[in-house]
C-alpha cells in the first residue's frame, strides 16, 4: 500500500517535471536534463509524424526529369529496407590514387563517394564505410577491372574502425540492355566477387567464417559510364542499388 | 577585397536549389509507366554472407549476478566490457547485482541484498552490501575446461562470504528442428569455501573460519579466512537448447545455515536446484527456478556492452572539401593582400564563425596570417574531440581564402586552449576519400600543446561577454538507509552563468524541490566532524541556493593549467579553491595540486555558514595506462581533517563510457569511521549519445558508496581541470582518429 502511494506520487512528480518547459539559452553546454526533455519531445513528434505512410516512390518520367532537374542525379536504394534517396553530384576530384572521385549528397546530409563508379565511402549513416580501395585503373574504362585485394575500413563499435581485407575477382557477364526511366542503354555487366575471412575484430562475426561480397556494375559499352550498380556498403547498410537518373 | 575572399558558398547554394527543384518536380510526375525490372541479373549475394557485426554471446548469470548456474558460479567470463544488472529473488531474499567485466579475464560485482526476517538483526528486512571479484586462470581449450577463481562478498559484513575455484567445459549440441540454431551444453564443477563449503563438506584443507555474525562493522578484507575451513564440491549443467531457451540443473554446496537453520526463513530439503531461462532480447533474459526442494525463484537480467551502442551513432555528413584549384582558378584569388587589412580579416572571421555555427561549434578566437590560421573553437556538441577537430577543419577549409595552407586547431574549454592539432589544408583536400583515409590523415597531422591566446587574435563578437541560463529538472539520491534503501528528491534547477572574458565565469544555481524523501533520512551517528553525513539536515529546505561562485581558468605556461574558484562551491561548502595541473599534450602522466579553504554552509543553503571550517587539499598524479585505463592517486588532507590517500582506477571507453572504483585510507581508525571501516565505492558514466545515437556531450554519471561516512571526504568543486584536458590531448585524439572524417 505504502509502495503504491509512493509510486503514484513519483509518477505525478515525474510528469510535472517533464511537462515543465526545460530550456537553455546562451553559449554554455545544455544541461543533461534539458537535452533529455528535448529528445523526448522530438521522439514524440517523430512518432506522431511516422503515423503517416512511408513515402511512396515517385513515378519518374523522362519528361519530368528533363523539365525540372539540372545537374547530375543518382537514385540510391538501400536494398534491405527499400529506403531510397536522390543524390546530387557535389564534387568531382582527383587525388593521388587512380580514378576520379565523385561525391554525391542527399538533401538529408548523407554523402556517398565513388571512385570511377566504385563506392569508396559513405558519410552520415550509422557505422559508415570510412574508406575503401577500388580496383580501378588510371585512364581505363570506369568500373573495376582485373583481380586484386580490396580493403574496406568500417566505423564500428567503440569509436574505432575495422579493416576488412577481401580478395576480389572481376568477371565480364557480357552485354546487357538496361532501362533507366525510359532510356535504354547498351551496357557490359561486370561482377566483382570478393572473399575473405572476417576482419580483425572479434565482433566482426566469422573471423573463422568465409565472407562474400558481390558487387554488380552495368557500364555503358560506348562511353564507359556506369549507369547502374549494386554495391555493398558495410555491415550496417548492406547492399545499395544505385542508378544514374541524369548525367548533368 | 571582397572578391579575394573567395568562398564556395555560391556553389553550394546552387546544388541545394537544384535538389529542391527536383523533389518538387518528382512529386508532380506523371503516372507510372511500365518499366522493365530494374537490376535484373544482379547477383544473389545477400548481406548475410557479407561480413557483419554480431554481439558476442553472453553467458547467463546466476542469483549473485555473475556468470553461473542458479545459485552456484561457473568459470565463464562475460564479453569484455559487459555491464550486467540483474535481480534475483527467492524465499524472501532479494539480490540486486551489478557486474562489470573489467578485462577479458577479470570481473567485479557489487551487490545490494535484502533478507527478510533474518534472526540476530534488529531489522524486519536485513539489507547488506557486498563486492565480488572473479579472475579466470585460463580460458577454455579444445579439451581443457576454463578455470576461474572467485571471492564472493569479500569486503562487506560477509553474509555471503565465500571463495571458490570452478571449471566449466562446453560442448556443441545439434539444433532441435530445422531452422533452429544449434545448442550448447555446459558442464561445471567446483570447490567452495565459506558459505559454499557448508553442505556436503569434504573436510578442511587449512585452518578454521568463523561464520557470519550480523552487526559487525565490515568493510575490511577478511584475508585471514579466505580458503580456510570446510571445503565442499558443487556442480551442475546448463543446456542452451537454442538462442532463446536454456535449462539449468545444479547441486548446491550452500546449506543456507543463517537463513534456513537459524532463522527458519525457508526449509532446505534438497541440494538440487532446477531452472528454465528465456532470452527475451539480446540484452534481457528472464528465468524461473525451483530451489532447494521447497522454493520458487525468479531472475531478470539486463546486459549492456559499451562497445555495442543501443543505436549506432549517426552524424550528418558535411559537404566534401572542395579542392581550391577548382574554385580559385585565377592567380589573383591566391593573393595574401587580404591579410593586411583588419576589415578583411574580420570578414573572414565572420565567415568562419558562421560555418562553425552551422555545425554546433562556436568560434572563440581566430588568428590569421596570409598562409596560416589558428582557430580556437568551443565544442559543445561532439564528445569526441577528434570528430570536432575533423569537422572544424573541413568547415573552415571551404570558407578560408585560398592562400591559407596551415591549420592550427585549438579546442577551448572554459577559456583555456587544450591542445593544438596542426595539419595542412592540401592534405584535407587530397586524403578525404583515399583508402586508409583515417590513418593517412593521422600520419600527416601533429598534436602539440596549446599556446596561450595570441596578442593579434580576433575574438568572437558573440561570446564575450556572454550570458547563459537554463531551467531543468534535477534529482538527487540517497542510498542504503536501512529503513528505506533508496531515497530521492526531485525538483527544478534554475542556473545562470555570466562570462565577461575568456576564462572568467560567474555562475549560480537555485533549486526548488517539488517532491522528495531524503529529508526523512537517518540522523548522523558519526563521531567525526559531520562533513558529509548531515545529508538529511541539508534536505530540510525546499528552496536552496545550490552554488554561486566566480572562477577563473587560465594557462600559466605551455604545459600547465590553473584554476581559482571562490564562493559557494557546492551545497555543503563554500570558500576558496585553487588548482594547478601539469599535463604536456603528449604525456600519459599528469600531476596536479589543489588547495581549498572551506567553511560548512548552513543547512538552509542560503548565504549563512556553520562553525566548521577547514583546509583540505591534495597532490594528485594521473596516469593513462593504455587501453583506456586511467589510474589516479590523490594524497593530502580531507574534509574532516584526516590525512591519507585515495587510489582510483577507471576504465574509459572511447565513446565516453567509464566504469571505475576507488578507495581511501586515512588516519581515521575503522572504529571512528564507522560502518564500512574506510571510504570506498565505484562510479560509472553512460553517455547520452551512446543511448540516442546522435551527438551529445552529456552523460548519466553516478558514484555509489556502500556507506556514506565522514572519513576520506573531499569538497566538490565545479570545473576541475584533468578530465577536459585529457580528452583533448594526443593519446585521446589519436585513439579516435577513425572519427576525423565522419
Amino acid at each position: 500500500m505504502k509502495m503504491t502511494s509512493i509510486l503514484a506520487r513519483f509518477a505525478g512528480a515525474l510528469a510535472l517535471l517533464t511537462g515543465l518547459t526545460a530550456c537553455a539559452k546562451g553559449p554554455d553546454k545544455t544541461p543533461l536534463e534539458v537535452e533529455l526533455v528535448q529528445n523526448l519531445r522530438q521522439a514524440l513528434q517523430a512518432r506522431r509524424a511516422a503515423r503517416g505512410e512511408k513515402p511512396a516512390r515517385p513515378a519518374l518520367t523522362r519528361a519530368a526529369l528533363d523539365a525540372t532537374v539540372k545537374g547530375a542525379f543518382i537514385e540510391v536504394t538501400i536494398e534491405e529496407s527499400d529506403v531510397f534517396a536522390y543524390l546530387s553530384r557535389q564534387v568531382s576530384k582527383h587525388d593521388d590514387f587512380p580514378g576520379t572521385v565523385e561525391v554525391w549528397r542527399s538533401e538529408d546530409n548523407v554523402n556517398l563517394a565513388m571512385r570511377d563508379g566504385v563506392l569508396v565511402a559513405t558519410r552520415g549513416m550509422p557505422n559508415d564505410l570510412l574508406a575503401a580501395s577500388a580496383l580501378v585503373h588510371a585512364g581505363g574504362p570506369k568500373g573495376p577491372s582485373g583481380n586484386g585485394e580490396r580493403i574496406y575500413e568500417i566505423a564500428a563499435l567503440d569509436n574505432e574502425s575495422y579493416k576488412l581485407s577481401l580478395v576480389c575477382q572481376v568477371e565480364d557477364l557480357g552485354v546487357k540492355r538496361i532501362e533507366i526511366v525510359e532510356l535504354t542503354y547498351r551496357t557490359r555487366h561486370l561482377r566483382e566477387t570478393c572473399e575473405g575471412r572476417g576482419g580483425q575484430a572479434e565482433s566482426l562475426a566469422g573471423s573463422q567464417e568465409r565472407n562474400r561480397v558481390v558487387n554488380d556494375y552495368w557500364i555503358d559499352s560506348r562511353t564507359g559510364r556506369i549507369w547502374q550498380s549494386r554495391q555493398w556498403a558495410g555491415p550496417e547498410l548492406g547492399y545499395l542499388r544505385i542508378r544514374q537518373l541524369t548525367s548533368g | 577585397m571582397g572578391l579575394s575572399v573567395t568562398t564556395t558558398r555560391q556553389y553550394r547554394a546552387r546544388a541545394v536549389l537544384t535538389g529542391l527543384a527536383m523533389t518538387a518536380g518528382l512529386l508532380q510526375a506523371a503516372p507510372v509507366l511500365a518499366q522493365s525490372k530494374p537490376f535484373a541479373g544482379q547477383s544473389n549475394a545477400s548481406a548475410e554472407e557479407a561480413p557483419r557485426y554480431k554481439r558476442l554471446p553472453a553467458p547467463s548469470l546466476n542469483f549473485y549476478g555473475t556468470s553461473g548456474l542458479i545459485d552456484m558460479p561457473s568459470a565463464e567470463m562475460q564479453p569484455d566490457g559487459q555491464w550486467s544488472t540483474s535481480f534475483s529473488w527467492f524465499a524472501g531474499q532479494s539480490r540486486y547485482n551489478l557486474t562489470f567485466q573489467a578485462t577479458p579475464w577479470l570481473s567485479a560485482s557489487f551487490r545490494y541484498n535484502g533478507i527478510r526476517d533474518l534472526s540476530g538483526t534488529a531489522f524486519s528486512t536485513y539489507y547488506d552490501r557486498g563486492f565480488d571479484v572473479r579472475a579466470r586462470l585460463w580460458r577454455e581449450g579444445h579439451w581443457r575446461p576454463a578455470v576461474t577463481i572467485g571471492l564472493q562478498d569479500f569486503a562487506g559484513t560477509g553474509v555471503y562470504a565465500s571463495e571458490y575455484i570452478v571449471a566449466t567445459k562446453s560442448f556443441d549440441t545439434p539444433a532441435l528442428g530445422s531452422g533452429r540454431s544449434p545448442g550448447r551444453l555446459k558442464v561445471t564443477a567446483g570447490l567452495g569455501w565459506g558459505r559454499l563449503g557448508t553442505y556436503g563438506a569434504l573436510g578442511s584443507l587449512a585452518g578454521n573460519r568463523t561464520g557470519f555474525t550480523p552487526g559487525g562493522t565490515g568493510g575490511s578484507l577478511s584475508t585471514e579466512s579466505w580458503f580456510r575451513g570446510d571445503v565442499a564440491p558443487f556442480g551442475g549443467i546448463e543446456w542452451e537448447i537454442n538462442d532463446r531457451w536454456g535449462l539449468k540443473a545444479e547441486y548446491s554446496s550452500d546449506a543456507y545455515l543463517a537463513e534456513s537453520r537459524d532463522s527458519g526463513i525457508f526449509e532446505r530439503r534438497s541440494p538440487l536446484n532446477f531452472g528454465l531461462e528465456y532470452q527475451w532480447t539480446p540484452g534481457t533474459r528472464i528465468g524461473a527456478y525451483y530451489l532447494y526442494g521447497s522454493e520458487l525463484g525468479i531472475t531478470a537480467q539486463i546486459q549492456l556492452n559499451p562497445k555495442h551502442p543501443r543505436v549506432p551513432m549517426q552524424v550528418p555528413a558535411l559537404a566534401p572539401v572542395l579542392p581550391r584549384n577548382q574554385w580559385a582558378t585565377e592567380s589573383a584569388h591566391w593573393g595574401q593582400d587580404w591579410a593586411q587589412s583588419s576589415a578583411s580579416k574580420r570578414q573572414v572571421r565572420d565567415l568562419v564563425a558562421e560555418a562553425l555555427k552551422s555545425d554546433g561549434l562556436t568560434l572563440e578566437a581566430i588568428t590569421l596570417s596570409g598562409t596560416e590560421v589558428e582557430l580556437r573553437y568551443r565544442n559543445n556538441r561532439y564528445r569526441s574531440e577528434t570528430l570536432a577537430a575533423g569537422r572544424a577543419a573541413r568547415l573552415i577549409a571551404n570558407v578560408l581564402p585560398p592562400s591559407v595552407e596551415t591549420f592550427r586547431l585549438v579546442p577551448v574549454r572554459r577559456g583555456i586552449g587544450l591542445s593544438t592539432t596542426v595539419l595542412r589544408r592540401s592534405d584535407l583536400e587530397a586524403l578525404e576519400f583515399v583508402p586508409d583515409a583515417p590513418d593517412a590523415l593521422a600520419a600527416v597531422s601533429t598534436v602539440t600543446n596549446a599556446a596561450p591566446l595570441a596578442a593579434d587574435a580576433i575574438l568572437s563578437e558573440e561570446l564575450y561577454p556572454a550570458f547563459s541560463t537554463s531551467v531543468s529538472p534535477y534529482s538527487s539520491q540517497g542510498y542504503f538507509d536501512p529503513d528505506q534503501p533508496f531515497r530521492l528528491d526531485l525538483g527544478v534547477d534554475f542556473a545562470a552563468s555570466y562570462t565577461p572574458a575568456p576564462g572568467w565565469r560567474i555562475a549560480g544555481a537555485i533549486r526548488q524541490r517539488l517532491w522528495g524523501n531524503i529529508a526523512n533520512g537517518r540522523a548522523s551517528n558519526s563521531v567525526l566532524p559531520h562533513v558529509r553525513t548531515d545529508q538529511a539536515e541539508y534536505a530540510q529546505h525546499g528552496t536552496t541556493l545550490n552554488n554561486l561562485y566566480v572562477s577563473r581558468h587560465w594557462q600559466p605556461g605551455r604545459n600547465t593549467y590553473a584554476r581559482v574558484t571562490a564562493g559557494l562551491l557546492e551545497s555543503m561548502y563554500g570558500g576558496i579553491s585553487g588548482e594547478m595541473l601539469w599535463k604536456p599534450a603528449a604525456s600519459p602522466l599528469a600531476l596536479g595540486v589543489e588547495g581549498n579553504y572551506v567553511r560548512q554552509r548552513a543547512f538552509d543553503q542560503r548565504f549563512g555558514f556553520r562553525d566548521y571550517q577547514t583546509f583540505t587539499g591534495h597532490a594528485s598524479a594521473y596516469l593513462e595506462l593504455g587501453k583506456g585505463y586511467v589510474a589516479q592517486v590523490d594524497a593530502g588532507r580531507y574534509l574532516a581533517g584526516d590525512y591519507g590517500a585515495t587510489f582510483s582506477i577507471d576504465r574509459t571507453f572511447k565513446n565516453g563510457w567509464s566504469v571505475g572504483g576507488f578507495f581511501t585510507r586515512t588516519n581515521v581508525s575503522a572504529a571512528d569511521f564507522g560502518e564500512g571501516s574506510f571510504d570506498k565505492g565505484f562510479r560509472f558514466r553512460i553517455p547520452l549519445d551512446w543511448m540516442l545515437g546522435k551527438p551529445s556531450r552529456n552523460s548519466f554519471g553516478l558514484t555509489i558508496r556502500p556507506t556514506q561516512r565522514d572519513g576520506g571526504q573531499r569538497v566538490a568543486v565545479p570545473g576541475r581541470l584533468y578530465g577536459s584536458v585529457r580528452a583533448a590531448h594526443r593519446l585521446s585524439l589519436t585513439e579516435q582518429r577513425a572519427r576525423f572524417w565522419e
